[in-house]
C-alpha cells in the first residue's frame, strides 16, 4: 500500500448491503464531505429501486469519486442504469455479497465480452 | 489488391492477438473477484464474531456516520495514473492517509466503541485486503474494456474492407 503525503486522491464509493458497507467503511473508504454527502449507501429489503438508481447517478456525477463498488445482486436491480454508464471513470466494480456469491455470467463487462465472441461476430 | 490482402492479414493477426488477450483478461478478472470474495467472506465472519461478542445492534449500519455526523475524510483513497497498457486510460492504486497528514481522518473502528473485540480489527484488515484486490480487479476490468473497444473497432475496419 503506497503512502502519500499530499492527499490528492479520490474516493471509493460503496453501494451494498449492511455487511458490505460496514466492512468497507471499517476499511476506511467512508467520507462525509462539506455538503454532508456520504459516499456510501446501505441497501436493505425496504430500499426503493429509484433510491438506488438516484444514488448511483449521484455518485457518477461526483467528480471526487473514482471507483464505485456495488454488490452484484443490487447491480442486477439497476442493470439498465449500469449498462448505460460507458465512461471509464468512475469505474464500476460488481462485487459479491454474503448472500449472493459472485456469478461471472451476470457481470456487465464479462457479458459484453461474451457478446464479442458470438460465432457470427467472429467472421 | 495485394496491399488489401496484406492489410487484411495484419488486421486478422491483431484481432487474434487481442482476442487471446481478452480471454486471459477475463480469466484474470474472474480469479481476482473470487479472491476478493474470499477476503470479504473472512471479513464478514470476523464481523459476525464481533457481533456475537458486542451484541447484534452494536456492529451494524446504526454505527455508520449519517448526514448529520461531523464531516470527515476517507483514510483510504485512490490515486490514478495513465497507463500504457490501458491505451492511455487511468490505472488506480490505493493510498492511505494518516491522521497526522490530515486531521479530518480518523480510525473508523472508533465508531464501534473504545474497547472493541480483536475480531473487529481482523475484519478491518480483511476488508483492507479486499480493497487491494478490488483495485486490481478494476485495473484488469479497464484493460478488458479497452481491449473490447479495440476489437470492435478492428472488426468494423475489417467489415469495411470486405464491402470495398
Amino acid at each position: 500500500m503506497a503512502l502519500h503525503s499530499a492527499h490528492k486522491g479520490k474516493l471509493i464509493s460503496v453501494i451494498g448491503d449492511e455487511d458490505t458497507c460496514v466492512g468497507f467503511l471499517l476499511g476506511g473508504v467512508g467520507e462525509i464531505n462539506k455538503n454532508r454527502q456520504p459516499n456510501f449507501m446501505v441497501v436493505d429489503k425496504n430500499t426503493a429501486v429509484s433510491e438506488i438508481e438516484d444514488c448511483f447517478k449521484r455518485f457518477i456525477k461526483r467528480d471526487d469519486v473514482d471507483i464505485i463498488l456495488i454488490n452484484q445482486n443490487i447491480a442486477e436491480i439497476i442493470r439498465h442504469v449500469i449498462d448505460n454508464h460507458n465512461a471509464p471513470v468512475p469505474a464500476v466494480l460488481e462485487i459479491p455479497s454474503k448472500d449472493h456469491p459472485y456469478d461471472a455470467s451476470k457481470d456487465s463487462i464479462l457479458r459484453r465480452a461474451k457478446g464479442m465472441f458470438n460465432p457470427d461476430e467472429m467472421l | 489488391m495485394v496491399e488489401i490482402a496484406e492489410d487484411l492479414d495484419r488486421i486478422c493477426t491483431t484481432l487474434d492477438k487481442l482476442t487471446l488477450d481478452s480471454l486471459s483478461l477475463i480469466e484474470e478478472e474472474i480469479q481476482l473477484k473470487l479472491i476478493l470474495e474470499n477476503s470479504m467472506c473472512e471479513g464478514e465472519t470476523h464481523l459476525a464474531k464481533a457481533r456475537y461478542i458486542m451484541g447484534h445492534k452494536n456492529v451494524s449500519a446504526l454505527q455508520l456516520p449519517t448526514e448529520n455526523s461531523p464531516e470527515f475524510s476517507a483514510s483510504i483513497q485512490t490515486l490514478s495514473n495513465e497507463d500504457e497498457k490501458l491505451y492511455g486510460q487511468k490505472s488506480f492504486e490505493i493510498c492511505s492517509i494518516k491522521k497526522d497528514e490530515d486531521k479530518s481522518v480518523h480510525d473508523p473502528i472508533k465508531w464501534f466503541g473504545i474497547l472493541v473485540p480483536q475480531n473487529l480489527n481482523y475484519a478491518q484488515n480483511m476488508f483492507k485486503q479486499a480493497l487491494q484486490w478490488a483495485i486490481q480487479a478494476i485495473n484488469v476490468q479497464t484493460q478488458l474494456r479497452e481491449t473490447l473497444i479495440a476489437i470492435g473497432q478492428l472488426k468494423k475496419v475489417k467489415a469495411n474492407m470486405f464491402v470495398k
